[in-house]
């Protein structure tokens, strides 16, 4: 292995751990928010801290490559890629943070037939799978499972669609509960930038892999 | 203890003052690189570190010169300039084997130093030879001139040859930039490989190079050390304005 091998391989090891970090956020904060764990959702708010360092140090890491090494190539595509990463991942963290937040200073657990209503459940495992699919096309590099991830947003972009009008509707039968509803609404809509970022993750997965430029395209477009 | 020092060296050739109060240390089984425009002293401080510069006349060294602790240009320190230039080896610019069969060039420095056990000198050699990354190319032809030998490969000889006497340090002025780029790169990889077990400082004009393989660099201009810090600060975020226009191309 060369030096610039050892190098990027580091920071490909670095940013798998930025993803683990990330994923288990996700994860702790959906547990958090459907049992109403506060211990658990103040573990999320500490981590966050984590979360900001390893950005931070990773997109040192990505600065020192460029001026010591001058990648090329599939190089030079890795490292722009992993610095773009590592901005979505670090978001996908904010988002974590500010659903255990919520947790944190409620008291009140969300009504069972609120959150059926809203898919907030599967809307949530949706958006932990992408990730999850995000992580592994990345580290295995494996375009077709990136793909895949395009389709699943279109289902929490689904989901996002509807909540306005069933939030609405539940409201009007249960006009005391419309400070949960609000709440509701505020997660389906990160869980939704959650899937964006996901989606921002693998174009530019695809982009190092490929040299291929999806942003901006149609879902169909991006499959081709 | 630092492995190597300079402290408020000054040097002149003549009336020329090369070297203007260099204070710089070295920690072992590191590479620092020395960067600077043409004519700044980089090569003349290296120079220091084996007393090279004791064969150009005229030439007037002032403060320390320190290596493990003891000052080389001093009697006190109990050390000939042969005893030096065991310790520390030297690559040039330009590769320059001896006009010998590639097994002697190896060997010579053994030879000269007393050592003529041949199975001891054939294990050295083939070791040296195996540390330059260059044994699988030239195991079959130890018995060949060196000449026979490509232009990066002669360089790995002569690397091999400074290798063979267990120097701890080891001086590379320009060592690639008469190669072409596969041969570069070798060389870098194998500089990148010997700093486990030595010391080595480099002078380069090739900024790309000092950022691949040194820890440390040292920007000199007009005589003067203008910023010494980790490579990557260098490259990053220098210090000196002066340092930074030199690593951005804008002047020398």
């Amino acid at each position: 292995m060369t030096h610039l091998d050892t190098e990027l391989k580091r920071l490909k090891d670095e940013i798998l751990e930025m993803f683990n970090l990330v994923c288990s956020q996700l994860e702790k904060g959906k547990e958090s928010l459907l049992t109403l764990d506060k211990s658990l959702a103040r573990e999320v708010n500490f981590n966050e801290k984590r979360v900001n360092a390893l950005e931070l140090k990773i997109d040192k890491d990505c600065e020192n490559i460029f001026a010591l090494f001058n990648p090329l190539a599939i190089d030079l595509r890795f490292v722009l890629a992993v610095l773009k990463i590592n901005s979505n991942l670090e978001r996908i963290g904010d988002i974590a943070d500010g659903i255990a937040r919520y947790v944190a200073e409620t008291e009140t657990i969300f009504d069972k037939e609120l959150l059926q209503v809203t898919e907030l459940e599967k809307m949530y495992n949706m958006a932990i799978e992408m990730m999850k699919d995000a992580q592994q096309a990345f580290d295995q590099e494996n375009t077709k499972l990136a793909r895949g991830v395009f389709k699943k947003d279109d289902m929490l972009d689904d989901i996002n669609g509807k909540a306005n009008s069933v939030l609405a509707s539940f409201i009007q039968k249960h006009p005391e509960k419309t400070m949960q509803a609000l709440h509701i609404v505020s997660t389906i809509r990160k869980l939704e930038r959650t899937g964006d970022q996901a989606k921002n993750i693998v174009e530019e997965t695809i982009f190092y892999i490929e040299a291929k430029v999806l942003k901006h395209l149609s879902t169909a477009a991006k499959q081709e | 203890m630092q492995k190597l020092e300079t402290k408020n060296v000054q040097l002149h050739y003549g009336e020329f003052h090369a070297l203007k109060g260099i204070t710089m240390s070295f920690e072992p089984n590191t590479v620092t690189a020395l960067i600077g425009p043409s004519g700044c002293g980089k090569s003349t401080y290296l120079r220091l570190f084996n007393r090279m510069n004791d064969l150009i006349p005229n030439v007037k060294i002032k403060g320390e010169v320190l290596l493990d602790g003891k000052d080389i240009y001093k009697k006190s320190a109990g050390m000939r300039i042969d005893e030096l230039r065991k310790k520390v080896g030297m690559v040039f610019q330009k590769p320059n084997p001896f006009p010998k069969t590639i097994f002697e060039n190896v060997a010579y420095g053994l030879r000269v130093n007393g050592i003529n056990h041949a199975g001891f000198v054939e294990e050295r050699v083939e070791t040296s030879l195996r540390q330059a990354a260059l044994w699988d190319e030239v195991k079959d032809k130890l018995k060949k001139s060196a000449f026979e030998l490509s232009g990066g490969q002669q360089q790995r000889l002569c690397i091999a040859r400074a290798l063979a006497i267990e120097p701890s340090i080891i001086l590379m002025d320009e060592p690639a930039s008469a190669l072409d780029p596969i041969s570069t790169a070798k060389i870098e990889e194998l500089i990148y490989e010997l700093k486990t077990k030595y010391t080595i400082i480099i002078v380069t004009h090739n900024m790309q190079q000092a950022g691949r393989v040194s820890d440390k660099t040292a920007f000199f201009y007009l005589g003067e050390l203008v910023e010494f810090d980790a490579t990557p600060v260098i490259f990053t975020n220098p210090t000196h304005s002066q340092t930074q226009d030199y690593v951005t191309g804008r002047f020398g």
